[in-house]
Parts: C-alpha cells; structure tokens; sequence
C-alpha cells in the first residue's frame, strides 16, 4: 500500500476524536451564516433552530464523506438547503407557493430582463438605512432569494453554487440575474415610497 | 467586423452578463481589462455597474451579522458529544 493509499483509508476512517475534531474546527466556525440562510428560508426562530441543529447532526453523522480541505462551508449549506427542501417543506405541508418553472418561464420574458436603472438610483439606495434591503430580499421566491443570500451575502462562487443547489452554472447565472432584477423591482417601489422620481 | 474572437461556450456574451461576472468575481483578468474599457464609453454600462455594486455592498452590510443563538450552539455540541460517546 503507497503512502497515499495508506492517508486515504485514514481519511475515511477517521476515530471519533478526529471527527470531533473536524466538526469543531471546520463546520461551527459557519453557525452564524448557516442559521442565517436557515432564517431566511424559513422566517420563524424555532424552525431556523431545528433546520440548523437536523443540518449539523447530519453533517456529524456522515462526517466520513465529507473531504479533508475541501469546502466544509459550501457542503453544509447543500446539506442545509436539502433538509430544508426535503423535511421542512414536508413536514410543514407548504407546498412551495409558487411553482418555480412557472416563475422561471414567466421572468424568462422581455418584461424581466428590461432595463431598471432608469427609476433606481445610487442616493436612493444610499438612503435606506432601515431594514428595507432586508424586506426586499425577504419578499423574493424562496429559490430567487436563496441565489442572493448564497452569492452576495456569503461570497459563494458560481461553481459552488451550482453544487449546493444541483443546478448547471448556466442556470445559477440567469436565476441570478433574475433576482436582481426582482430585487431591483422592490427597491425602486421603496423608493418611490420615499419620495425620489424617476430620474 | 470585431478584432475579438467569438465567445467560447459557458463565456459571457453580452454586456450584462459581463457586468455580471465582473461583479461576482467570475471574470478573467482580460475579461475585467475588457470590461473596464468598455465602460469609459459605455453610460448605461457604468451606471449600471455602480449600482449593482452598491447593492451587492448593501445586501452585506444589512443582511448578514445575525447571531446564532447561544442555546442552539450548546445544544449541537452536547448531541455531538453524546453521538461520540456511544
């Protein structure tokens, strides 16, 4: 047996203090971002809780096939989002609201991929101080949002993203640019609540 | 009519996917120069750009920093703890 045969089979059978060791030190380093995704998935306290504590268990649970050096952040939050998708949808008996194909194909139109920037401005955007962001993101279709929350709040490449979700680059690309543009869609209404005209 | 090879499958073709990749970090260092040209010439492009960016700056600044409660944390590692043990 090589030398790295031999470091394969310690990889995989790693003892129970080396599997401590690597939940300590790779998956709870990411609770904060990993009960936030779970937050804005789910809008309640408690189901965030359980969402996030299911996807951690698990992760313990299949420890073995998670790869050394590889991106521990990136493998809990596929875990995450298929806890969320599988169980918690499930169990709540919530049939996602809309059909995503539906939204796909009818965002698919001219009438998404329009130009925005006309009625959003940057001093605008600059004056929300408040949690208006925030509602905007949290208003968009679960699958929309979660696009966002992966790419812009937590810095995931387009790769990565395409491994948590299961979808081709080429859809993570176009889903995203959708959700901006529903996003941008949301701010420009709030900012015509706060009084900026179209420029 | 362009001096610029067509683009190769999977390679963002149009401004706006461009505009995309660039502020996402997906771009080649020739993509970004290229980029970056074309937005001295380019208002809708520039504006654009300046916007997107402020909101991707926004969303981090306003939508992250939430804490995972202490409890939670307590409770995982004391599951963990036992799952070892057994």
């Amino acid at each position: 047996m090589t030398d790295e045969e031999k470091q394969d089979v310690t990889n995989r059978h790693s003892t129970e203090n080396e599997k401590t060791e690597i939940f300590d030190k790779e998956f709870m380093p990411h609770i904060n971002s990993m009960y936030n995704f779970a937050y804005r998935l789910t809008f309640d306290e408690d189901d965030a809780n359980d969402l996030v504590q299911d996807t951690y268990l698990k992760a313990f649970r299949f420890i073995d096939s998670f790869e050394k050096g590889t991106n521990a952040k990136a493998w809990l939050f596929r875990i995450l989002k298929n806890s969320f998708i599988n169980d918690y949808r499930k169990k709540k008996k919530e049939p996602a609201k809309v059909d995503y194909q539906e939204v796909e194909t009818f965002y698919n139109s001219e009438d998404v991929d329009r130009q925005i920037t006309p009625d959003l401005r940057v001093e605008a955007l600059q004056d929300m101080m408040g949690d208006e962001i925030s509602n905007a993101l949290n208003a968009l279709d679960v699958d929309f949002r979660t696009v966002i929350i992966l790419c812009d709040l937590e810095g995931f490449k387009y790769d990565e993203m395409a491994k948590i979700l299961d979808i081709p680059i080429g859809t993570v690309r176009s889903r995203l640019h959708r959700a901006r543009n529903l996003l941008k869609e949301k701010l420009t209404e709030y900012a015509k609540k706060m009084g900026y005209k179209n420029t | 009519m362009s001096h610029q090879p067509p683009p190769s499958p999977g390679t963002p073709s149009t401004c706006m996917e461009m505009l995309q990749a660039i502020l996402d970090g997906d771009a080649t260092p020739e993509q970004q120069v290229q980029f970056k040209e074309h937005m001295e010439g380019c208002m809708p492009c520039y504006k654009e750009y300046n916007l997107e960016m402020v909101i991707k700056e926004l969303l981090k600044t306003k939508c992250c920093g939430q804490c995972a409660p202490p409890e939670l944390i307590d409770r995982i590692k004391s599951q963990i703890g036992s799952n070892a043990a057994s």
